[in-house]
């Protein structure tokens, strides 16, 4: 079922809603114009249907690089953002707008020297990362707290406070020391996703242009996996190559996650999973948390009247490079009414529920779930800050998804695998189940 | 020492276009060695897209044989606009000691070097890095300092372009 609509901001729901009344109170005069106002009033039957779906089923995004934002001077998780003039994507403030209950914010260092020195400085990067997520929770404590365990998100949300749980976005700060794996633990990190951009010594990355150097996950990145096994860290395979996907499958005693990746039969993109790999996802028992990037949603449609624009004015101004400073900011402002005429294409939720449509039919409904990666780039149209994800449970219940399925895509499925890594956790610190 | 980012830079860089717009700032200070360096990565599509207008540009080809005679300069010029160091409210020349790609395509990025001798002891470091905000409105550029082997991080772009740290 897909009635088409157009999503739309949060803040005009209201309005819209309003004028759909109205619309659906005017007398009509034809029959086209009945079906018109009947669609109208379907539309928002929908909307009305998927907001108080929204508000009952626990609703967790599983990616943000907001403490990226921490980290910015004077940046305050309490005030509000506009994400057109600052670019960010998170704020407490947006989380209650946007009604979502819990998020992992991820710490992340970017790979840097595989060494001892660049070892020790990740390390710390990342400690100062971790307390500066502990440290919002505490100065906003009446509108979130920090989440470490599954039952964490459920009473929080009762409380009407945000769930704030931590993950590490790059194994790199782990260094060669799996020791680190329980010190990271122990400041509630529950999530590690074991590489990122380029390859480290835990394992091959996606998107490393010198190709993969393990085959997958290295010894020294098997042993970290058994440790989170024995504390209860859900392992992440986003950002690692496909070998690290099935190695993380064949090692790990628990569930595995994919925090932040889409379809590669929907979009190809080396960063998202093929059917054979979200097959295999399901039989393990995991999730995959569909991530908000356009080019990992769509193929990015060629924007030819905007090249043609530049072109033109490129022609204009054969020799860039002589202009005076005076000449440049003159030229620079034609170059941004361009840009601002024809903006580059972005995905939209209707992308986002082909994805989920692709999983569910693929793996099962059981093993999907939304990872955002807002203020990691994620952000499309519908969707461009955390005060849109409304957007997404009014498309998954115009395609006709029920409330038991839309709980589990926003909250169940990932919270299902949280808890049996804990469980699994318990079972090998109590000996019941021999470590691997 | 100093991060040599590999590939890549945060966090998610699918090859058409940038979603998160970054750059990074490394700052290491060693006080017995009275030696400061800085090392700033930059993408080369951006850097481009600032000096010539065209990120795909080859007229420049910084670090090729056939690097043209005016790119450092007006890549200097246009940096000074926007990027500045001050130790103890005295602001470093921008003088380029060396530079080097790193990755492919879109993701190519242009490595500067900068390297100040006779320096410190350091009471007061002032950073400017807004760095291709004139291009971008949420252009975020990541500034990493190990000073005396103690490091910081920090995000400085539009609304934030300036920080002053005390020692």
């Amino acid at each position: 079922m897909h009635f088409g609509i157009k999503k739309i901001n949060v803040n005009q729901i209201a309005l819209l809603m309003a004028m759909t009344m109205l619309s659906a109170c005017t007398t009509q005069t034809n029959s086209g114009e009945s079906e018109n106002a009947a669609s109208a009033g379907d539309n928002d039957q929908i909307r009305k249907k998927a907001m108080a779906i929204h508000d009952r089923v626990l609703t967790i995004d599983t990616h943000a690089d907001t403490p990226l934002r921490m980290i910015q001077p004077g940046f305050d998780m309490g005030e509000r953002h506009d994400p057109n003039e600052t670019g960010s994507k998170v704020d407490y403030p947006r989380m209650i707008e946007g009604g979502l209950d819990g998020i992992f914010f991820a710490a992340f260092v970017a790979q840097g020297a595989r060494d001892d020195a660049g070892n020790v400085g990740a390390k710390t990067l990342c400690l100062q990362m971790i307390d500066s997520i502990v440290a919002s929770t505490e100065k906003y404590s009446d509108l979130a707290g920090l989440a470490l365990t599954p039952d964490d998100a459920y009473r929080l949300e009762k409380e009407g406070k945000r769930a704030i749980y931590i993950g590490i976005e790059n194994g790199y700060p782990i260094g060669g020391d799996v020791s680190n794996v329980e010190v990271y633990f122990n400041k509630g990190v529950r999530y590690i996703t074991l590489v990122h951009s380029s390859n480290n010594d835990l394992a091959d990355s996606a998107t490393d242009e010198k190709g993969p150097e393990h085959g997958g996950i290295s010894e020294l990145g098997m042993r970290v996996v058994r440790e989170m096994n024995r504390l209860g860290i859900m392992v992440d395979i986003s950002h690692g190559n496909d070998s690290v996907f099935y190695d993380a499958i064949k090692i790990s005693q628990a569930p595995i996650i994919a925090s932040h990746s889409n379809a590669r039969s929907v979009t190809d993109s080396p960063r998202n999973m093929t059917d054979e790999m979200l097959k295999l996802m399901a039989e393990n028992g995991g999730v995959v948390q569909l991530t908000m990037l356009s080019s990992y949603l769509m193929d990015i449609p060629e924007n030819t009247e905007r090249d043609a624009a530049i072109a033109a004015l490129r022609e204009k101004y054969p020799d860039m490079a002589a202009l005076t400073a005076e000449e440049r900011q003159k030229v620079r402002k034609e170059f941004q009414a361009i840009n601002e005429k024809y903006p580059e294409p972005l995905a939209n939720v209707e992308h986002v529920a082909d994805h989920i449509d692709h999983i569910a039919k693929v793996a099962g409904i059981d093993h999907v779930g939304i990872g955002c990666d807002f203020d990691g780039g994620g952000g499309i149209e519908g969707v461009f800050d955390v005060s849109e994800v409304k957007n997404i449970t009014i498309e998954l219940v115009e395609r006709g998804y029920t409330e038991e399925e839309i709980r589990k895509i926003w909250g169940g499925n990932i919270m299902r695998v949280f808890r049996e890594v804990q469980t699994t956790a318990e079972k090998i610190q109590s000996g019941e189940l021999a470590a691997n | 020492m100093l991060l040599f980012l590999a590939g890549a830079l945060p966090v998610d860089l699918p090859l058409k276009a940038h979603p998160l717009r970054l750059s990074l700032c490394e700052i290491e200070y060693t006080s017995d060695k009275k030696l400061l360096k800085v090392n700033l990565k930059l993408f080369l599509t951006d850097v481009n897209e600032a000096l010539v207008f065209d990120p795909y540009s080859k007229e420049l080809a910084f670090c090729k044989p056939n690097e043209s005679p005016r790119a450092e300069t007006l890549l200097v010029n246009y940096l000074n606009q926007y990027f500045y160091i001050k130790i103890n409210g005295k602001k470093l020349p921008l003088e380029i000691r060396h530079k080097k790609l790193s990755g492919e395509g879109d993701n190519t990025a242009l490595w500067l070097f900068f390297q100040y001798e006779q320096v410190g002891p350091i009471n007061e470091l002032e950073i400017r890095d807004d760095v291709f905000t004139d291009l971008f409105f949420d252009q975020s550029n990541l500034v990493y300092l190990h000073i005396d082997g103690e490091p910081r991080s920090l995000m400085l772009n539009k609304k934030s372009p300036v920080h002053t740290l005390n020692f």
